[in-house]
């Protein structure tokens, strides 16, 4: 579970507090970043990582890529730390 | 006969997408998809990769969505069941088991399909192809047997599939009837970076070579080229191309070339019948052209938009999609249209003497696909330079210089 990225969300109006990126699974598929392009972008290494933008994306989105990826790499939790994708 | 508000075609991504999204647009409308295959919506993309092909992830990783998510959603799915035809005057779909189906909306998203080798002896056991559940169950069950592996053509399926047949501990041939891996999609240079990590993991390459014939008894155990070589195999994973099966829709006055005809708003010809996915051979208005675009991220937002179409939000198409990969230490990403057609013109842009590529198509005055070796992490900012419809005709210098950032171009189109 080591290679993990989080990212912990600051927006009062969210369900979503924290997204987590495994990067063990992360494929490049980049399906994230075709749905969420201020949240998610591509590394050197051609894995997915949250931007400084992340923020702005609505939970809508945000739950709309998490389950585009087609390896289930992005982790979605509320505010309770509960897992609620995938 | 069952009638449905939207029937939909296809139980892949495109076909799940559409149906998602109409449900969130149209909570009570029927919607009935019809699957040919015995499984719900599940990751294409999953099969051929490593965590799952080699079981360190659980095999339920590949459901994408819960069995519940059908019913919860009012969504009636079908699976098993063939389409055999289309009355487009009734808006009747017939099914191979006899039913029939009267539709006010119909999506057809029914993908493609692997082309079979058409080598004598391609019949046998042993022979294997990458495209469903049941060949992904079939060559997992040959893995475990075989010593030897063959795979044939030279594109993402032979590339994925000799890194998880190395990775299993195959001796892994690899067959190609070009002179380099992926020509003409690549440039001769490009191609050789990929080569190269095939062969550091141990992947043997034959060039200019066809099979004439596939030996053995009932199972595979060589393949016979037309130069008189043998390759010894258990096992033969075959990528040699995919193909839109159209023959059911012959009679209904459906527009069909390779793919199903359809304008920017992903409507064919005929009133109230849709197409999305790989199905779709569809105007795009970004890239200006009639294209037919087969990858996972086009099928699903294509999907989407046909959904917000069929339940009366109407837009045009506007995606510029992309595959991306990546196996052996390499990452390979394709954007927008990169098939070679006369009168296109390529720029090369290297990093660090060619261990990284990126070429750009260039169609007219202006950039409408990509291929990137080693440089995904600049996929989106390419993918943006197309959909921005850059004027890149007295630019090239700057797109091949690398000290040139390639978002400079993105952030100018903005200001201007």
């Amino acid at each position: 579970m080591a290679n993990q990225q989080e990212y912990q969300r600051s927006r009062p109006d969210s369900k979503i507090a924290k997204i987590v990126v495994d990067r063990d699974l992360c494929i490049s598929a980049a399906s994230c970043i075709g749905v969420a392009p201020e949240a998610f972008e591509l590394d050197a290494e051609s894995k997915a990582i949250l931007k400084n933008t992340a923020d702005s994306v609505d939970d809508e989105t945000l739950m709309m890529a998490a389950q585009s990826c087609p390896t289930k790499a992005i982790l979605l939790f509320d505010n309770d730390g509960k897992q609620i994708y995938p | 006969m069952t009638e449905v508000k939207y029937l939909i075609i296809g139980g892949g991504v495109a076909g799940t997408m559409a149906a998602d999204t109409i449900r969130k647009k149209d909570s009570e409308g029927s919607i009935t998809i019809i699957s040919d295959e015995p499984y719900r919506f599940y990751s294409k993309i999953m099969l051929s990769k490593p965590a799952f092909f080699l079981g360190k992830i659980p095999f339920e990783t590949i459901w994408l969505r819960k069995e519940e998510w059908y019913p919860e959603n009012k969504i009636s799915l079908l699976l098993g069941k063939k389409a055999v035809s289309l009355d487009p005057v009734g808006k009747i779909v017939a099914l191979d088991d006899g039913a029939s189906f009267k539709y006010e909306k119909l999506l057809l998203a029914t993908g493609s399909s692997v082309i079979k080798w058409p080598v004598v002896g391609a019949d046998k056991n042993g022979i294997c192809y990458l495209r469903t559940l049941d060949d992904v169950k079939k060559i997992m069950q040959l893995v475990k047997t075989a010593k030897r592996a063959a795979t044939i053509g030279g594109g993402f399926i032979s590339f994925e599939m000799a890194d998880l047949l190395r990775l299993s501990g195959k001796d892994v041939t690899l067959i190609i009837r070009e002179n380099y891996f992926w020509e003409p999609i690549l440039d001769e240079e490009s191609g050789r970076l990929v080569e190269k990590v095939l062969k550091d993991a141990g992947v043997e390459i034959l060039y200019k070579s066809e099979a004439k014939e596939i030996l053995g008894g009932d199972s595979v155990e060589s393949i016979l080229l037309n130069d008189g070589r043998k390759v010894e195999a258990e096992m033969v994973v075959c990528g040699i191309g995919v193909r839109s099966e159209n023959e059911w829709l012959a009679g209904s006055g459906l527009k069909i070339n390779k793919g199903i005809l359809a304008n920017e708003y992903l409507e064919t010809n005929l009133p109230d019948v849709w197409a999305a996915g790989d199905v779709a051979e569809y105007y795009d208005p970004i890239l200006g052209e009639t294209v037919k675009l087969g990858n996972w991220i086009h099928s699903q937002e294509q999907g989407k938009r046909a959904g917000f179409n069929m339940a009366g939000e109407k837009e045009p198409f506007k995606f510029v999609s992309f595959y991306a990969s990546q196996g052996l230490g390499a990452n390979i990403a394709f954007i927008g249209n990169i098939a070679p057609l006369p009168g296109r013109s390529v720029i090369t842009r290297k990093y660090d003497n060619g261990k990284a590529i990126i070429r750009f198509i260039q169609s007219g005055n202006k950039i409408v696909g990509a291929t990137l070796i080693n440089k995904t992490e600049d996929l989106k900012t390419i993918a943006n330079m197309i959909e921005n419809n850059i004027d890149v005709s007295d630019r090239l210098e700057e797109l091949s210089d690398v000290n040139f950032n390639l978002s400079g171009f993105n952030s100018e189109n903005i200001n201007a």
